[in-house]
């Protein structure tokens, strides 16, 4: 049972990061704007940070953790783990992690892991770097994670075009005997992996010099995506998400007897708005515990649920005492559900890079 | 599960096409106000109504209401 109780580790803070550049839904060229209104409904996403050229997810996720550093005053040397999550990263070889590792400045004396995830990504790196610092050793760890995911997205694409957005985030974990348990649900659904997934140009099925062409050309928006073998099973996707993660955080509830009525917030992955309202739904959450940052930075992969805490709780998270269940999914398929709680925390207000 | 009552909900999802005309041999793909999105609605409505997780494909490979009705009926 892919069941995960992890003591003795807080959550000390959580920070941000976009891209300053906003692509607006109802600008989407091959819209009409009927259909840019009706997409707006449904996905709830009206507007999204983009990256520009230039700029990546370890550029992202550097200001979030230097911001979150400097507003914890933790000093880089107290730093003892650094744990990357992403799927796009800087280089084909080197981790994002040594990359960050050397631009923060982090000792030697520093453990370095790099997770490569999707939308589950948060969670999952959560599991690993609490179950690290749990030991007792490592005192302080930065879970640092972001994608510019929509540099690998085709411009003509229309499920994906008016869904994603970029960001980069950082989560900062100490050693605490004081505090509350983290426990996790996780588990992996592989054999419907495929609706999810981009085969061309790794090591199974490299380029060639034809499809590469081709691939720029889908990248750069000009072609058209009509016969794109690769493209989201929007549709199995979403069946995914509306039946997997409420039988998650139920079973999370049940095997660790939380009470969900007691839960301040529920932070779902903010796949897109029909989704996250049927999850809620399901699990009877009444809506203002269920924040959203979907209308203003649209589906950012891993980084939905730090996002969301981020633009949408700032008050709450840094105010008062939280009881929070985290629930993200996606690629894989995977999923992974978290119950936390938190007392007053360092939530910087959210950066434009 | 009954397929009358399995057309009555797989009609529901729609706002502008009069229940009348979806029957259990109308192929759903041809109706002026399919979509993607009505697509999401009848994937919801066969989890919460049936309790069953049906895939893209089981849309994809069925023409007719009847043809997806089976679909969800060998899943439940």
């Amino acid at each position: 049972m892919a069941f995960l109780k992890i003591e003795n580790v807080a959550i000390k803070g959580i920070s941000a990061c976009v891209p300053p550049l906003v692509e607006e839904n109802r600008d989407i060229p091959f819209y009409s704007l009927e259909e840019a209104e009706k997409v707006i409904e449904s996905t709830g996403v009206e507007r999204k940070h983009i990256v520009s050229k230039g700029i990546t997810a370890s550029d992202l996720c550097l200001k979030a953790c230097e911001k979150l550093l400097e507003e914890l005053g933790w000093e880089r040397e107290s730093i003892d783990l650094i744990c990357n999550v992403t799927q796009t990263s800087d280089y084909t070889n080197h981790p994002n992690v040594f990359i960050l590792h050397e631009k923060l400045g982090l000792k030697n004396d520093c453990m370095s892991l790099d997770l490569y995830h999707g939308c589950p990504g948060w969670v999952v790196g959560l599991s690993a770097a609490a179950s690290l610092v749990s030991h007792g050793t490592i005192k302080r760890a930065l879970l640092v994670d972001g994608d510019n995911i929509t540099s690998v997205q085709y411009g003509q694409d229309r499920e994906s075009r008016p869904l994603f957005g970029d960001a980069g985030t950082a989560t900062a974990l100490e050693f605490d005997e004081h505090a509350a348990p983290l426990v996790f649900q996780t588990g992996t659904n592989s054999v419907d992996g495929v609706a999810l997934i981009h085969k061309k140009g790794g090591m199974r099925e490299p380029h060639t010099l034809e499809s590469y062409e081709k691939e720029l050309g889908w990248l750069s928006g000009d072609v058209s995506t009509e016969g794109v073998e690769d493209l989201m099973d929007g549709m199995s996707v979403f069946s995914f998400g509306i039946s997997t993660p409420p039988r998650s955080i139920k079973q999370l509830c049940e095997h660790y007897d939380i009470n969900i009525d007691e839960v301040d917030k529920l932070v779902l992955h903010q796949a897109n708005l029909f989704m996250v309202n049927k999850i809620a739904k399901k699990l009877k959450m009444p809506a203002d515990k269920v924040p959203s940052c979907l209308k203003d930075y649209g589906n950012t992969t891993s980084t939905s649920i730090p996002l969301t805490i981020v633009t949408q709780c700032q008050d709450d998270y840094s105010g008062k005492k939280q009881k929070t269940i985290a629930c993200a999914f996606g690629t894989g398929l995977a999923w992974a559900s978290v119950y936390f709680e938190t007392e007053r925390i360092t939530i910087p207000s959210i950066i434009s890079y | 599960m009954e397929l009358k009552d399995f057309i009555q909900n797989f009609a529901d999802q729609f706002d502008e096409t009069d229940a009348s005309e979806i029957t259990a041999t109308t192929e759903f793909k041809n109706l002026n106000e399919w979509s993607s999105l009505i697509a999401l609605s009848v994937i919801a409505m066969v989890d919460e109504e049936y309790d069953v997780t049906i895939k893209g494909d089981d849309i994809r490979n069925s023409q007719t209401v009847e043809d997806l009705f089976n679909a969800v009926k060998a899943k439940a």
